[in-house]
């Protein structure tokens, strides 16, 4: 799908940057007309950090995901932006690569753990022929050192490599399957690993192990994460910095502490909100009264408004950029966060507990 | 909460009357340009069968000065071996074969339901006993053994034809109406209709079997194409003793007496088979568009 | 005599496992785990099946086939009922004198040594003789035809599935469906006339019989390509008349396929299209088929009784029709029998070709219930 932009040549991103987002937008083509599901988004990865993007679902957060390596299903177009990446010293647009670069890139640097993991491999074929399928896509010819990394990668997991290699898949539990294939994300030594919902169809211990796994593992080596999740307890644990996603687009963009103990949107405060713990234990999201818009027409205005217990006429009028807020590096796009501040403060507390008290 | 609040309808929309359902149907079935050239097609052959022999009386005249004519304003299709009109054999010969074919298909569904869901709904034992004469049959060759069967009980009514021909579509079926019962066994109303001691028989009939009208409908039409392909194949060797009109015997008469070789026999030939083969072609549409479109996610594999 | 302690459950699970018992029962178990082991039970029980309904047929039936035969005997050659119904015991290999049980455990044990009887309209030709003639000719055309639909149809609805919409998805899934609806006899009928009678292409009374007489059987290759040459409308017949059904389930199998979360996931390891139709989509959407395959070989070997008798080719459908023309009941329920072992055996071949092919059910066993 080579697509040809309008826009002039991206610039050169810095070296502690690892990825850019700028401007992406997305559109289903169907028949009621185009599904806008990815709109304008923009951030920045650095290398070793931890992204995390909730929202619930529907909110283009797993569309978003799957476009950062272009494996979008055909119906699925990039309307506007780019996808810069930085490949050592050059910098390349992911959104415009061809065929045979962007099957390189894929995995080699940017590798994807996926929601459905108890179904990412193929069940006809042995643990060992899916990691050396993957190693012979991108050149290493050397059973015997896919052999000897694989064998080093299962470890890492705490997996037996002697027996995980030979197993089929349907041989292995659902939490050793997510383990596989983290272990298989990492075979290439990818910068980049994205991670959609990986714990979701996994007990309560297993979610914990794969966690904490997770966390070890970017420790001992140091590549940048992209988690997908509506499990915000999970991303508390794991992210440097939050995007707070709402109908195709984000809503607000701050470090993991500010969004968790100062959300400026009336979104981010709804989704914290919803699950009150004294623990300070998140559980999942629950729902906000409403439901999301239909994504083909948009309501006119910010997209919250129908929903936003904070709305005033002038919400209506134009849907408002990113705005910066109180706290630095921490974005909103609501032209009420001066409001949702108020009602929040800034101490370092969770919201349900202060909301909880002032109501 | 009473039972009858629990169970859904399979299509789509609720109905209020017949005509109103028909014309449902109908509107569904036009988004499906094959289902409407099926059912269309199925039309014409049942008129044609059943409707326009009573207009047009039957022809036997044997003329031998007009053998195997080539179509003209007095024969559309041209004459036979005996000089005899072809579109009048046409006419005269598809009450037989769809006759054999709707009985054929009852009968087999009517086995294939009634077993199917009692497997389902009593597993255990008589699961195990149904389940295992359905796949009996199904690796064995059906054809030889109908034919010998046959030969030994004698063919000669279209009752027992039509009755071993239902041998031919039963078992498939009987096997996809028990995966299918067992499917709506887990289902929350029947589990309220058990809870609430309904009996086995109230079950079936009437809470599982009226969810399953498509289904039956769709495999009807599928066990009426494979009892057609086998009275036709059979009346075709001689193997009935079908006397009068049919496609299967105009066929016969074309093998036996030679008529695959002569060059000037092309439309006495193809009559006949294009007339089976439409007929069965416009089911397996007409069948497959009902598939599409009551059950879009349960299209069998196997 | 329920265990009441933990003890005494443990001391109840170790009397069982030593027993001395122990070992052939796991073997019992490991034989009952292996699938092979239960598609050979369904097969043996099939096949028993066959047999019996065979017997009950010549033997049990009014106005069976042996009354009918001794009946026969009696008129045309004005003989007593006793003799007629030696003559008859002949042929059968039954005793008619003993009880129905006794009889039907020599028919058995004949059986099991190969003997079928004797054909009662070529007397002094066993049964098996004949069989041994014609079945050949069968299998190897149905066999060639289906493998090569097997492919042809594969290859096609995987293409198909690929290209979904396109004009070729368009010709070759309608297509597919209009051949899979036409009677196999028909399609035998519509070649011998459009290709033999009409255009002239292919030479249709030289083809007839499995050999031409002026070659003489051997393994040369005149004698190989004579035979090639006289199956080229059988294999033809067969082939159109299943290649339809591959192409539309192989399409709707892949369809499935592609939706797949590993064929996705494989996708995002950057793995080559090849290696991803190849290993990923195509063996996983071809499993489906294999275990329909037997039901279909069944299907053909049944048409088969159809198209040889309309292609005059010699197999043993063709046979088959003339023992039913000529009420030859020995030679009928022989060819039913063996027929019926024919399909049974290409059962238990896609069975464990299944099994070699989805590790699922390979190892662990129990998954296809």
């Amino acid at each position: 799908m080579p697509t040809k932009r309008a826009s002039a040549a991206p610039q050169q991103l810095e070296a502690d940057q690892v990825l850019s987002v700028r401007g992406l937008s997305i559109a289903y083509s169907t028949r009621r007309g185009p599904v806008q599901a990815v709109r304008d988004v923009s951030f920045d990865l650095r290398r070793g950090e931890t992204l995390a993007i909730i929202g619930e679902s529907g909110s283009g957060k797993t569309t978003l995901a799957v476009s950062l390596i272009r494996l979008s299903p055909r119906t699925a177009k990039i309307t506007k932006g780019h996808i810069l990446y930085r490949k050592e010293d050059e910098t390349i647009d992911v959104a415009s690569l061809g065929d045979s670069d962007l099957r390189e890139f894929r995995w080699s640097e940017c590798a994807m753990v996926f929601q459905a993991a108890l179904n990412s491999f193929n069940p006809v074929i042995s643990i060992w022929e899916q990691f050396l399928d993957t190693a012979r896509a991108h050149g290493m010819m050397d059973a015997k050192h896919v052999r000897s990394r694989a064998g080093e990668l299962l470890g890492l997991v705490n997996l037996d490599p002697e027996r995980v290699l030979r197993a089929f898949p349907h041989e292995l539990s659902g939490g050793m399957k997510q383990r596989v294939l983290i272990a298989l994300s990492l075979l290439l030594k990818p910068s980049i690993i994205i991670l959609d919902e990986p714990t979701t169809a996994l007990d309560i211990l297993t979610q914990r192990a794969i966690i904490d796994l997770l966390r070890r593992l970017r420790e001992q080596l140091g590549f940048s994460m992209i988690f997908i999740s509506h499990d915000l307890s999970l991303a508390a644990e794991l992210a440097d910095r939050v995007l707070t996603m709402y109908a195709g687009t984000v809503v607000e963009r701050a470090s993991v502490k500010d969004l968790f103990y100062r959300p400026r949107h009336p979104y981010s405060m709804g989704l914290l909100r919803a699950v009150p713990r004294v623990s300070g234990a998140l559980g999942n999201v629950v729902s906000i009264a409403g439901s999301p818009p239909d994504l083909i027409n948009l309501p006119g205005g910010c997209t919250y408004s129908p929903r936003c217990p904070f709305v005033i006429d002038e919400c209506k009028l134009r849907e408002p950029d990113l705005l910066a807020v109180d706290t630095p590096n921490h974005d909103a796009r609501c032209i009420r966060w001066k409001h949702v501040a108020e009602l929040v403060g800034k101490e370092e507390a969770v919201v349900a507990e202060k909301l909880g008290a002032a109501t | 909460m009473s039972v009858a609040a629990l169970s859904r309808p399979t299509t789509r929309s609720r109905i209020t009357g017949p005509l109103a359902s028909l014309l449902d149907f109908l509107r569904l079935l036009s988004k499906k340009p094959l289902g409407l050239v099926g059912l269309i097609g199925v039309l014409f052959f049942v008129v044609l069968a059943f409707i326009v022999p009573l207009f047009v009386p039957y022809q036997d005249a044997v003329d031998v000065t007009a053998i195997y004519q080539p179509p003209s304003a007095a024969h559309p299709l041209g004459t036979d071996s005996s000089g005899r009109d072809v579109w009048n054999q046409i006419i005269h010969g598809g009450r037989d074969i769809l006759l054999v074919g709707f009985v054929a298909g009852f009968f087999s569904t009517l086995i294939a339901v009634t077993f199917g869901s009692l497997a389902a709904v009593a597993g255990g034992k008589v699961d195990a006993l149904i389940s295992g004469a359905a796949d009996f049959w199904l690796t064995i060759p059906q054809i030889p053994i109908i034919v010998v069967l046959g030969s030994i009980l004698k063919f000669n009514s279209i009752w027992i034809i039509a009755a071993l021909l239902a041998l031919l579509a039963w078992a498939g079926l009987l096997r996809q109406v028990r995966a299918q019962v067992l499917s709506l066994k887990e289902r929350d109303y029947i589990e309220a209709a058990r809870s609430l001691d309904l009996g086995l028989f109230h079950i079936i009939f009437k809470e599982i079997l009226p969810n399953m009208r498509s289904y039956i409908v769709i495999h009807f039409i599928l066990a009426m194409t494979a009892a057609i392909y086998g009275v036709a194949g059979l009346t075709l060797l001689g193997l009935i003793p079908l006397s009068g009109q049919n496609w299967g015997l105009m066929l016969n008469y074309a093998y036996v007496r030679g008529a695959l070789f002569f060059k000037d026999s092309l439309f006495y030939i193809l009559s006949p088979v294009l007339a089976i083969t439409l007929f069965q072609l416009s089911l397996v549409w007409l069948a497959s568009a009902l598939e599409d479109i009551f059950n879009p996610r349960l299209r069998s594999s196997g | 005599m329920a265990a009441t302690t933990p003890a005494d459950a443990r001391l109840a699970a170790d009397i069982y496992r030593y027993s001395p018992y122990a070992r052939g029962r796991r073997a019992l178990v490991w034989m009952w785990d292996r699938p092979i082991a239960r598609a050979l039970t369904r097969a043996f029980i099939t096949i028993f099946l066959v047999t019996t309904l065979n017997f009950a047929l010549i033997r049990l039936m009014p106005g069976n086939a042996i009354d009918a035969y001794i009946a026969q005997v009696m008129n045309e050659q004005l003989l007593s009922y006793e003799d007629a119904a030696q003559l008859a015991s002949g042929l059968f290999n039954l005793d008619l004198d003993k009880p129905i049980h006794e009889q039907y455990l020599q028919f058995l044990g004949d059986l099991v040594r190969g003997n079928l009887g004797t054909s009662m309209l070529s007397q002094g030709t066993t049964v098996t003789s004949i069989i041994t003639a014609y079945l050949p000719w069968t299998l190897f055309t149905v066999g060639l035809g289906l493998m090569l639909s097997f492919t042809v149809g594969v290859f096609l609805g995987l293409l198909a599935a690929y290209r979904r919409n396109s004009l070729f998805d368009h010709i070759v899934s309608s297509g597919g469906s209009i051949l899979s609806s036409i009677p196999s006899y028909v399609t035998a009928l519509l070649i011998v006339v459009i290709l033999g009678t009409q255009l002239r292409l292919l030479p249709i009374a030289e083809m007839r019989g499995s050999s031409s007489p002026s070659v003489a059987p051997g393994f040369h290759l005149e004698y190989l390509a004579d035979i090639l040459f006289h199956a080229v409308l059988p294999v033809l017949v067969y082939f159109i008349a299943t290649v339809g059904h591959w192409i539309l389930s192989m399409k709707s199998a892949t369809l499935a396929t592609l939706e797949e979360d590993y064929v996705t996931a494989a996708r995002a390891r950057g793995l080559s299209d090849g290696r991803i139709t190849t290993a990923y989509v195509g063996r996983n959407a071809v499993l489906p088929l294999v275990s329909q395959f037997a039901i279909t070989a069944g299907h053909v070997v049944g048409g088969a009784f159809f198209i040889e008798t309309i292609l005059v080719y010699p197999g043993i459908g063709l046979r088959l029709y003339k023992s039913i023309e000529q009420r030859d009941y020995t030679l009928m329920q022989g060819i039913v029998l063996l027929l019926t072992v024919s399909v049974v055996v290409a059962n238990l071949l896609a069975d464990v070709l299944y099994a070699k092919l989805d590790p699922r059910i390979g190892r662990a066993g129990g998954a296809n219930g």
